[in-house]
């Protein structure tokens, strides 16, 4: 069967079980509550599909969204201050998250071009300074005082479920999907992580295509930072801890090798429901809180092996 | 053969660190006319593709693409002008299909503002990529395949017709034979002569010294980093051609 059909039959699967433990899980609160948790696991894992298609892995993700959404906390406070109108706060919000991600994703590919890094130890080094850059830039307290009104605007819902910063995320994963399937620049992403001398051997500069993988994969942190700084009204250099841990497992979930040259985007956002549902369905079920990064560690290990399964069999025929 | 050289290598040199891998290395290939390369392992013969194909530059020497003095920057560079190299079992990326492969970066995109967004002619490729392949008698698997489900030989097969097809003037094959059977090198050596037809100069790499012998107008003889032969084929036996190789038989003058 297509792997992508299979993947939306363990979701719906999961969606059966919760309801059957417990008749809440299926209600538009509790799904308008997963999409929330959705939005941004689906760009950091968008982010992470991108990367490791191409060969690579990028562990700052989390840490790039704690940084964007400080940063863009603190220039949202003081235009606030200097009584600006919540809309142009919000503007220049989005602006300097998406500017702060796309710096540390910068930063990611001068390490790996330059310094020559492998990606799993440049994406380190980024992800402690980033994390570390916030917590000494907030003292590690959360930063408020923004726009008023940024999270009645980013929390009213369409349809029981749907917000406006969900329809922009769903929008950016639907482009960034057209955008790794059918043009040069997702066909390049692929042959690098399949044979990285093939591509260098067909002229392609393998360097600077990193750099704008690597890019993207900052700005598309930067924003899910932007979108859990509308959710909370506040920005926390906290709020991405951890948080890389979800975005792979969203795209190993779906299929993509973390060997480089295979994966697909609609894996990742089903990989993505999955992670956030299981995570509120072991709430709803009254599993507690703290087992939720046990579980997302387990269902990369599970994920990973049936990969590994389905290619053994594949070589066996 | 008194053609004008179409591709030529002056006095190359090139070290990596304190080994000298190259030393005033010279040779020429002309239109329409297929040279051999061979010498032992370790002769310098890989790093000379590698300076003639633009992935290293020389720390002397001149390369001159019809008669111009050319320098490469990147392999693109010397791609974009018309030399198209095959390395040694590297050619393509597994997970991509067939026709992905050949269009590996020369990409066809769709018309109008889809292709300025680099939007691909998916179909366009697949249907270009089958005519390509079988232009230069290249058994076709189907154009949409995954590289990873074609055998080896396949697999040469389609990087061999990929490199025929775009070369424009130079086609540089290192061990294109290397790890084939009987029938596919045989299939190799056909689209050998279709390049040496359509006029390329080709420059071949190889240790299987019957392929050599079968397909070459000229021999070029590496002996640790130095050129030790250079003459027509019909000079060479296969004796003679390997004692040339281990150094048996010194400095031929070519006649």
């Amino acid at each position: 069967m297509d792997q992508t059909a299979l993947l939306f039959l363990v979701l719906v699967a999961m969606v059966v079980v919760f309801t059957v433990i417990n008749p809440i899980f299926f209600s538009s609160a509790v799904f308008a509550n997963i999409l929330q948790d959705w939005g941004p696991i689906v760009l950091m894992a968008t982010a992470q599909t991108l990367v490791i298609v191409s060969g690579g892995i990028d562990l700052s993700v989390g840490a790039a969204l704690g940084l964007s959404g400080v940063v863009s906390a603190l220039a949202m406070r003081e235009l606030t201050a200097s009584g600006q109108s919540a809309w142009s706060a919000m503007l220049l919000g989005v602006l300097v998250a998406g500017a702060v991600g796309l710096a540390v994703g910068l930063v990611n590919g001068v390490l790996i071009n330059r310094v020559k890094l492998v990606p799993f130890i440049a994406t380190l080094c980024t992800m402690g300074a980033a994390l570390g850059l916030s917590l000494v830039l907030t003292g590690g307290t959360p930063v408020a005082g923004g726009p008023a009104g940024s999270i009645q605007f980013s929390s009213k819902t369409y349809l029981g479920m749907f917000t406006v910063p969900i329809i922009v995320v769903t929008v950016i994963v639907v482009a960034a999907g057209l955008y790794l399937h059918k043009t040069r620049f997702g066909r390049w992403t692929y042959a690098i992580g399949s044979n990285q001398f093939a591509a260098r051997g067909a002229g392609i500069n393998v360097e600077s295509h990193l750099y704008k993988i690597y890019a993207l994969s900052g700005l598309l942190s930067g924003l899910a930072g932007m979108f859990v700084y509308l959710r909370l009204g506040s920005g926390s250099a906290s709020s991405g801890v951890g948080q890389e841990l979800s975005a792979i497992a969203a795209a190993v979930i779906g299929g993509t090798s973390l060997l480089g040259g295979v994966g697909r985007l609609a894996g990742t956002v089903i990989g993505a429901f999955i992670i956030t549902g299981v995570l509120s369905g072991l709430i709803i079920i009254g599993v507690q809180a703290n087992w939720q990064r046990v579980v997302i560690a387990a269902l990369i290990a599970v994920a990973v092996g049936a990969q590994g399964l389905s290619n053994e069999s594949l070589r066996a025929k | 053969m008194t053609t004008a050289p179409i591709y030529e290598a002056r006095n190359i040199s090139k070290n990596y660190g304190s080994v000298v891998a190259l030393q005033d290395v010279s040779l020429h290939v002309g239109a329409g006319e297929v040279l051999g390369l061979v010498g032992d392992n370790g002769a310098g013969k890989s790093t000379l593709v590698k300076v003639l194909s633009g992935v290293h530059a020389p720390e002397a020497g001149q390369l001159l693409l019809e008669g111009v003095v050319r320098q490469w920057d990147s392999p693109h560079d010397a791609l974009e002008l018309g030399v198209e190299t095959l390395y040694q079992d590297a050619g393509l990326a597994p997970h991509l299909s067939v026709s992905a492969n050949v269009f590996l970066g020369r990409e066809v995109v769709k018309p109008g503002l889809l292709g300025k967004l680099g939007f691909l002619a998916q179909k366009d490729m697949d249907t270009r990529a089958h005519e390509g392949l079988e232009r230069v008698g290249i058994a076709v698997p189907a154009s949409k395949r995954s590289v990873t489900q074609l055998s080896g030989g396949q697999r040469q097969a389609v990087a061999i017709g990929r490199a025929v097809s775009w070369a424009r003037k130079v086609l540089i094959l290192d061990e294109p034979t290397n790890h084939l059977g009987a029938r596919q090198a045989a299939e190799v050596l056909v689209a050998i002569r279709a390049a040496k037809a359509k006029g390329l100069g080709v420059i071949l790499i190889s240790h299987t010294l019957p392929h050599v012998l079968e397909v070459t107008d000229r021999i070029v003889v590496m002996r640790l980093g130095k050129v030790v032969a250079d003459a027509p084929t019909s000079e060479f036996s296969a004796d003679s051609l390997v004692k040339t190789i281990t150094g048996v038989l010194d400095a031929r003058s070519g006649g």
